[in-house]
């Protein structure tokens, strides 16, 4: 960013609420189906069809209105925006304006190892439109409802934002919040969550510029393209005695540059009034409060008790917590009593993590070998094996879902413990060793280094390296 | 006279007047807007908007799928369709 | 062989079958020069209903209105049937689904003849504004006997065929007085139920805050049977009231056993002829040879009920008819691209009226209008609403025309403004919500129907079938 410009943006974050049906009508709320198949007569706009208000959503909007610090309001209505689109049947779509269901949240966000907070101004419930598909056919668009009516929360910051890397961080802390409150899956990919940016530049002390948005991307690569590649352009137009038109812009992935949406010969003018076929929507306080129990633990929460209570470090517990999916898994791995977090969360992070990056799979895909990895940890906790020969046993048990016992069992892994039976082998390794033996007595802490390796050797790895140790010590230290 | 501006209200409305009608709708219009103005007489000073007769809670319905149709019954007044999808002209964004 | 109950007992004792019964009505309705139906169904398609309706009489077990032919407006959607709304934009749309009103219908046994005409979109007071033409009334001015005259609107081709005895009743629609005020210009009852009454699902929607169901019959106890058909919750409109239904035929009849007290609204009388103030004292007299007393009120807001419907019933228009686009069903204009397609399909698939009111409904929404317009209306809206109520804590219903004239020459009245007036005392009630029924009075000097309305409270649509029965009684009316 030039030295002399300030960056200041607002956001506007569509998330697509994880309900069975639509915010209006009973069809499915599905991704990826053929065309317009999860349509019904409401979606398709047709003569005399109704909404019908689905309070999975408002539950979902009360949810999210706990966990990003919002006010719940008791009323909220919701009203007609009207305009003209292929995908929008109904010539509108119904959103909430002048009173939204949650009004004033924040939440912090970390950037640099600074918190910041940044304050949300608003988050409303809305309906999605349809898709027009413009690559099949060069004479026609195709149009498919199946998207129609999906629930949508718009979710509306304040102008907080002064970089790039601001807002990655609120939108990818805002993604994982509802994916942990299980209010939107995230999947940005498929749209879940759609990212409008208004941005200005201005000089330091200035008042706000004129601001364009960007509307509409779904991924944080586009975003911060995006939004380098828009500032620049302001800032060139301003530089140049130019002015900022207000505008709408797309972001043209296969360029990295802005332009301009449609032109229009008038300005929009959605004429947003009550939509007459429904009511206003009132809340009471035992059903706000109703919610309130089913949000669960929030990322933050689980940092600050994985960091305090669990020893965890840091940069580990916010690997874990990136994900809910991560979270649950090492949580479900510690559910056992005899596994201390601190290990469970290092093969978690080291050779867990490695195993699915390497053969590209998630987390939920190994969730059926959560049972024998607990199995895998406690046999380390109690000195049955070693971290050598868990390591080799892991791959087993998450590629082929074998057992761990068997497998220690079938190939003999399992750790000699025995102190008879090592105390044998830490002989043997002492014979013929007198001038070694003479060089630890007159201080060579290395020769025990040498000593533990051969006696491993002659265990074949499974002697018990700390028993071993013991031993030795005790033997040379006569 | 009023101030309607009929091209943009008709360009809002996706209806297109040749000058003739627009001169006609203008008048009308305008004569229908003076008429209702007599509004401005009646003190609504404090007064609510009424949305609709019914105040209560609305009536919500539980987030269970119970309705999709056929996508034959949701084409099957189209005036164009082409592999289950609406067909227009191309849309250039 | 008129009433409901008349032709049931007919059909139970085996005078008449069920077949015979339809044909009667279909050949009338063939023949007949009014232009009332936009279609009728073709016998074949009744064939099975005629079927399962004689069978449950022969086995005693009918149906409240089975086998009864009835007339529907076509503003309600009927599953397999060309629904139109009498707009070129709904040419050939054939809807998936039956609306919640006529389902109630058919599940009561009762026979569609077919799809009466109305003005388009229910938008109008004369049904002249139809994309299938005007209506006839069947009534005559005396002294201009080769004039046509209309029957009135938007429920106009409903009225008409009740009038012609064509059908034996219609369910038509209301939103600013289109049932009572067409019931009356053509001498048949029409009864507007309360707001949330019947479920607007599968209607064409005018304007969803107003819009309400109600029947157009021939005597005041076929409103009943037809009342307790359409009038029930559903869980797919949000504004369907889920209140208890009473039997609406209970009161039918019979006298009140309480003191009545009706007002009659001096400010309902201000600028009406002699003729219809001839129609209010005849219809006192009637009353009170009842024992029903009547009390003078006053409203404060009727000067200002067409002013705040002609924003709130056209804004609510201008959103509800967006979704005729030419893109999913319904008239598709020519054009190269999207924009060209939407602006020809409802250039070409519209009206002159309907375009009217988009235009002026787009125009009260519109950024720096809102306010000064739907939002004042609104409010003004709520004022009514609490005048009525007012009124209504001192009366049990209140007495006014239905309409400020008797039917007029079809192409007569040209101005709108002048066609609005005509729903001068029917819009009030509607912009409350509360229940409204017209029915015959007497006729004018040029031996034409007039209607009186009685008001009643909100759910109280029994006692207004009940106090209408016994005027019905009292009335001496030829038609
Ligand atoms: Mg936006
Ligand atoms: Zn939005």
């Amino acid at each position: 960013m030039d030295n002399n410009w300030e960056l200041v943006m607002g956001l506007e974050v569509h998330a697509q609420l994880k309900t069975e049906s639509k915010l209006f009508s009973s069809s499915p709320n599905q991704f990826g189906s053929d065309p317009n198949s999860n349509v019904n007569f409401i979606d398709a706009g047709m003569p005399g069809m109704l909404p019908v208000m689905n309070f999975g959503c408002i539950e979902k909007a009360i949810k999210t209105g706990f966990a990003l610090n919002f006010q719940i309001n008791p009323y909220s209505v919701f009203e007609r925006k009207n305009y003209f689109y292929a995908d929008l049947p109904q010539g509108y779509q119904i959103s909430q304006f002048e009173f939204p269901i949650l009004s004033e949240g924040h939440i912090e966000i970390e950037n640099d190892n600074v918190l910041k907070k940044i304050r949300i101004e608003r988050a409303h419930l809305e309906q999605d439109a349809g898709k027009s598909i413009h690559d099949i056919d060069p004479k026609y668009s195709f149009i498919d409802l199946n998207r129609v009516g999906t629930p949508l929360l718009e979710i509306v910051s304040y102008p907080d934002f002064n970089s790039a890397d601001e807002v990655i961080n609120y939108i990818s802390s805002l993604r994982q919040i509802l994916m942990y409150i299980d209010v939107c899956d995230g999947n940005m990919q498929e749209g879940s969550l759609r990212v409008d940016v208004n941005l200005s530049v201005k000089k330091p002390n200035e008042e706000l510029g004129t601001r364009c948005e960007i509307k509409n991307m779904n991924s944080f690569k586009f975003i911060r393209q995006a939004i380098d590649y828009e500032s620049k352009r302001q800032i060139e137009v301003l530089e140049s005695g130019g002015k900022i038109e207000q505008n709408t812009l797309l972001f043209d992935t296969s360029t990295g540059e802005t332009r301009p949406m449609r032109s229009k010969e008038f300005a929009h003018d959605y004429r947003y009034f009550p939509d007459p076929d429904l009511l206003p929507v009132h809340l009471t306080e035992e059903q706000i409060e109703k919610v309130r129990p089913t949000i669960g633990e929030l990322p933050q929460q689980k940092l600050n008790k994985y960091i305090n209570d669990f020893k965890l470090e840091k940069d580990v517990a916010k690997i874990i917590i990136s994900e809910k999916s991560y979270a649950y898994f090492f949580e479900n791995l510690i559910s056992s009593k005899s596994i201390k977090p601190k290990l469970a969360a290092s093969w978690l992070v080291g050779d867990i993590f490695s195993f699915i990056k390497e053969k590209n799979l998630q987390i939920k895909d190994i969730d059926n070998s959560s049972n024998k990895i607990i199995q895998l940890l406690e046999m380390i906790e109690s000195g049955t094996i070693s971290s050598k020969v868990a390591k080799d046993i892991l791959v087993e048990v998450l590629q082929n879902n074998k057992e761990p016992s068997q497998l220690v069992k079938e190939l003999g892994l399992e750790q000699v413990s025995d102190n008879d039976e090592l105390e044998k082998i830490v002989d043997d390794a002492l014979k013929d060793e007198e001038d070694n033996i003479m060089k630890f007595q007159s201080g060579s802490d290395r020769v025990l280094g040498y000593f533990v390796g051969k006696c491993l050797k002659a265990t074949k790895g499974k002697g018990n390296p700390k028993v071993i140790n013991e031993l030795l010590l005790k033997k040379l230290n006569k | 006279m009023s101030d309607i501006n009929i091209k943009k209200v008709s360009y809002l409305a996706k209806l297109a007047l040749n000058d003739d009608k627009a001169a006609l709708y203008e008048k009308s219009l305008s004569e229908i807007i003076e008429w209702v103005d007599n509004l401005k007489k009646i003190d609504t000073e404090g007064v609510k908007p009424l949305h609709n007769i019914t105040e209560k809670n609305q009536n919500m319905r539980n987030d269970e799928v119970l309705k999709k149709n056929s996508t034959e019954e949701i084409l099957s007044n189209a005036p164009e369709k082409a592999q289950n999808f609406f067909r227009v002209p191309k849309v250039v964004e | 062989m008129t009433t409901i109950k008349e032709i049931k007992d007919q059909l139970s004792n085996k005078k008449i079958s069920v077949q015979e019964l339809y044909d009667e009505y279909y050949n009338k309705a063939k023949k007949s020069e009014l232009n009332s139906f936009n279609q009728l169904l073709e016998p074949e398609y009744n064939k099975q209903n005629i079927i399962n309706s004689q069978s449950r009489y022969n086995e005693k077990k009918d149906l409240p209105l089975d086998g009864i032919p009835l007339g529907i407006k076509d503003l309600f959607c009927t599953k397999g049937i060309p629904t139109t709304a009498s707009s070129k934009i709904l040419e050939k749309f054939i809807p998936q689904y039956e609306s919640r009103v006529t389902q109630n219908l058919l599940n009561d046994g009762s026979i569609f003849l077919g799809k009466n005409n109305c003005d388009e979109f229910a938008m109008g007071s004369s049904n002249e504004t139809s994309f299938y033409g005007p209506v006839i009334n069947p009534w005559k001015n005396k002294n201009q006997i080769n004039d046509h005259l209309v029957p009135g609107g938007s429920s106009g081709g409903s009225a008409s065929a009740v009038a012609e005895k064509i059908c034996v009743a219609s369910i038509g629609t209301d939103t600013g007085g289109s049932i009572r005020q067409p019931a009356s210009l053509c001498g048949v009852v029409g009864l507007k139920p309360t707001f949330g009454s019947c479920s607007r699902w599968g209607v064409v929607a005018f304007a969803s805050s107003l819009d309400q169901a109600g029947p157009i019959t021939n005597t005041v106890e076929d409103a009943a049977y037809l009342l307790n058909s359409v009038s029930s919750y559903d869980s797919n409109d949000s504004t369907s009231s889920n209140h208890k239904r009473d039997n609406f035929l209970g009161g039918i009849g019979r006298s009140f056993d309480r003191p009545i007290t009706i007002g009659i609204p001096s400010d309902y009388l201000k600028d009406v002829s002699s003729e219809i103030i001839e129609q209010i004292e005849n219809t006192k007299k009637h009353l009170t040879n009842l024992n029903i007393n009547f009390v003078d009120v006053e409203f404060t807001t009727t000067d200002f009920a067409l002013s705040t419907y002609y924003i709130i019933a056209p804004a609510e228009a201008s959103s509800n008819l967006a979704r005729y686009d030419g893109i999913r069903y319904g008239y598709r204009g020519k054009g190269d691209s999207l924009e060209e397609i939407y602006v020809n399909s409802r250039s070409e698939g519209f009206g002159e009226e309907v375009i009217r009111r988009i235009l002026i409904g787009t125009y009260v929404l519109s950024a720096g209008y809102y306010d000064a317009y739907y939002r004042k209306a609104q409010r003004v809206r709520r004022l009514i609403k609490d005048d009525f109520q007012r009124v209504l804590k001192d009366v049990d219903f209140i007495l006014t025309p239905t309409t400020p004239n008797e039917a007029f020459k079809i192409g007569e009245k040209l101005d709108p403004i002048a066609m609005y007036m005509n729903d001068i005392f029917t819009v009030p009630t509607s912009l409350a919500g509360l229940p409204a029924i017209s029915l015959p009075s007497g006729l004018s000097k040029n031996n034409l129907p007039l209607g009186i309305q009685l008001i009643g409270n909100y759910f109280q649509e029994k006692n207004l079938l009940q106090i209408a029965s016994l005027l019905e009684k009292e009335f001496v009316f030829n038609g």
